[in-house]
C-alpha cells in the first residue's frame, strides 16, 4: 500500500474521525461507527491483509487518543474485527445487501468486544451510559452505511470501476 | 466460512498488534494516563482539535436542525410554558432589582467591598465527543489544567478535565467516572456513582448513604459535599428520583443528574482549587478576573490578573 491508496485511506480515516467525533457525537439515534467500518471496508479491497490490520490498529489508536478511555482498547478491537472481516469477506461479496448485513454483523462483534474488553479493564462507564442500546443502534446504522458506501469506497481505493458492481 | 487466501501473514500480524495493544493498555493503566501516554494524547489532540473546531462549525447547524426536527412536537408546549415562566421571572426580577438597589446603598453606607475570592472561570464550546468524553475548544493556553471541575451555564456540575492540549481539553462527565463523588442531600453525606447498564431510558446515578439517619424524598437536591476533594462544595448535581428509607444504617436510591452531557454545547471550567501558594506569597494578586464574550457559536475568554488595592 503506497501512494494514492495510502493518501485516500489517510484522508478517509481523518474525515471519519472528524464526523464521528462531531456530527455523530451529537445525534442520539443515528450513531454509526465510521472508523470501525473503514477497517471492514478495507478488507474488501486488494490491499494486503497485514496492511489492513495495521490501518485498523492505527485508526483505533487515534480514536483512543482523542477520548478518555484506555489507550489501545479500540485499537485491539478494531484489529480483531478487521481480521474477521479479512477471513470472511468472500461471503460478503455476493451483493450490496450481503455487504450491508456483513458490515452490521461485524460491527455488532466489534461493539460486543469493546464492551467486553472495556468491562475487563474497568472502562465500561467511559464508553457511554447506554452501552446496551449501542449494541443495537451502532450495528443498525453501520448496516445502512455499509450498504451505501462500501462498493464506492472499494472502487476509489482500488481504482477499479468494476469492483463490487452488481446487476 | 473462513478463507486462508492471502492471509498467511495476517495471523502473525494480528497477534503482534494484539500484543502491542495489550502492552499499551497496561502502560496506560500503570501510568494512570500520564507519562508517554499523556504526551501522545496531548500531541494527537493538538493536531486534531483545530480540525474538530472547524468541523464543529459546519456540523453544529446541521445537528441543531436535526435536533429541532426531532423535538418539534414538544417545542410548542415548551414554548407556552417558557412564556409563562418568563412573565413570572420578569416580575421577580423587578422585585429583585429593588432589593439590589437597597443592598448597594447599604454597602456604600457601611463601606463594604466585594469580599471573598471568586473562582476563575473559562467558558468553552464543546466541539466534539468520543464515547462519554467531551472535547472543548479551550486548553492550557486559556488556563485550563487537568482535574479542574467543569459546570454548565446554569452552574450544574458536569465533570472534570482529564487531559489538556494547548487549544483543547477532554472532559469526563460525572456520569462516566468510575470513582464515586462525595455529595450531600439535606444534612446527609453519601457517594454518588454512575451506572453503565441502566434499565431506564433516562440517565440516572446511584446514591449510597452509609450513615443514613433519615429518609430521602423524591425531588430532594443533591449537591457536592465539602468533603469532596475534587469539586467545590455546593455545586448542584441532580435530584433524587424515588423516596428511600434507611435500612439498618445505609440507604440506596437513584439520582437524576441535572446535566445531560449529550446536549451540552457550552461549559464553564472552574479554576479550582484556587492556588494557595499564590494567595499567601503575593497579596497583590488575589483573584483572576475572566471576561467572556459570547456571540453565536463563538465564545472568547480573556483572563487578566486583577490587582487589589
Amino acid at each position: 500500500m503506497r501512494g494514492r491508496p495510502a493518501l485516500v485511506i489517510g484522508v478517509t480515516i481523518l474525515l471519519a474521525v472528524l464526523v464521528q467525533t462531531t456530527l455523530f457525537a451529537r445525534l442520539r439515534v443515528v450513531t454509526p461507527d465510521l472508523v470501525l467500518l473503514i477497517g471492514i471496508f478495507l478488507s474488501l479491497t486488494r490491499i494486503r491483509p497485514e496492511a489492513v490490520l495495521g490501518v485498523a490498529f492505527i485508526s483505533g489508536l487515534v480514536v483512543d487518543l482523542l477520548g478518555a478511555s484506555l489507550l489501545g482498547l479500540r485499537a485491539v478491537v478494531y484489529t480483531i474485527v478487521a481480521y474477521i472481516a479479512i477471513r470472511t469477506k468472500e461471503r460478503a461479496e455476493l451483493g450490496r445487501a450481503t455487504i450491508a448485513i456483513w458490515g452490521g454483523l461485524l460491527t455488532f462483534v466489534g461493539v460486543v468486544l469493546l464492551i467486553l474488553v472495556g468491562t475487563l479493564f474497568g472502562q465500561i462507564s467511559l464508553l457511554g451510559e447506554n452501552a446496551a442500546s449501542r449494541m443495537i443502534l451502532v450495528p443498525l446504522a453501520n448496516v445502512a452505511v455499509a450498504g451505501l458506501l462500501a462498493p464506492t469506497f472499494v472502487r476509489i481505493v482500488d481504482r477499479d470501476r468494476t469492483a463490487l458492481r452488481y446487476p | 466460512m473462513l478463507t486462508g487466501k492471502k492471509s498467511d501473514r495476517a495471523l502473525p500480524t494480528l497477534i503482534s498488534l494484539l500484543v502491542v495493544g495489550v502492552l499499551l493498555m497496561t502502560f496506560d493503566v500503570r501510568l494512570e494516563g500520564g507519562g508517554v501516554v499523556g504526551v501522545l494524547r496531548t500531541g494527537t489532540q493538538t493536531i486534531v482539535s483545530p480540525l474538530q473546531r472547524l468541523a464543529s462549525y459546519v456540523v453544529n447547524p446541521i445537528s441543531t436542525a436535526l435536533d429541532s426536527l426531532s423535538n418539534v412536537a414538544s417545542l410548542r408546549e415548551q414554548n407556552a410554558e417558557l412564556t409563562a415562566e418568563l412573565a413570572e421571572a420578569q416580575a421577580a426580577l423587578t422585585a429583585m432589582q429593588d432589593q439590589i438597589a437597597k443592598l448597594e446603598l447599604l454597602e456604600q453606607l457601611y463601606n463594604l467591598g466585594e469580599g471573598g475570592a471568586q473562582v476563575g472561570r473559562t467558558v468553552a464550546n464543546v466541539i466534539g465527543a468520543v464515547d462519554a468524553a467531551l472535547i472543548i475548544d479551550k486548553g492550557t493556553a486559556d488556563g485550563v489544567v487537568v482535574r479542574q471541575p467543569v459546570i454548565d451555564t446554569n452552574g450544574y456540575l458536569v465533570g472534570t478535565v482529564t487531559s489538556v492540549a494547548s487549544g483543547s481539553a477532554t472532559i469526563v462527565p460525572i456520569t462516566a467516572v468510575r470513582q464515586g463523588i462525595t455529595v450531600q442531600t439535606g444534612s446527609q453525606t453519601g457517594a454518588l456513582t454512575s451506572q453503565a447498564f441502566s434499565s431506564e431510558m433516562t440517565l440516572t446515578m446511584v446514591l449510597d448513604i452509609f450513615t443514613a439517619r433519615e429518609p430521602v424524598l423524591a425531588g430532594d437536591r443533591v449537591v457536592t459535599s465539602a468533603g469532596s476533594t475534587r469539586y467545590p462544595a455546593g455545586l448542584p448535581v441532580g435530584e433524587i428520583v424515588e423516596d428511600a428509607s434507611p435500612e439498618s444504617t445505609s440507604l440506596t436510591t437513584t439520582v437524576r443528574p441535572f446535566v445531560d452531557p449529550d446536549t451540552l454545547r457550552i461549559v464553564v471550567v472552574l479554576a479550582w482549587p484556587p492556588d494557595p501558594i499564590a494567595a499567601t506569597t503575593d497579596d497583590t494578586v488575589t483573584e483572576e478576573d475572566t471576561t467572556t464574550t459570547t456571540s453565536g457559536e463563538e465564545t472568547t475568554t480573556t483572563t487578566t490578573p486583577e490587582e487589589d488595592g
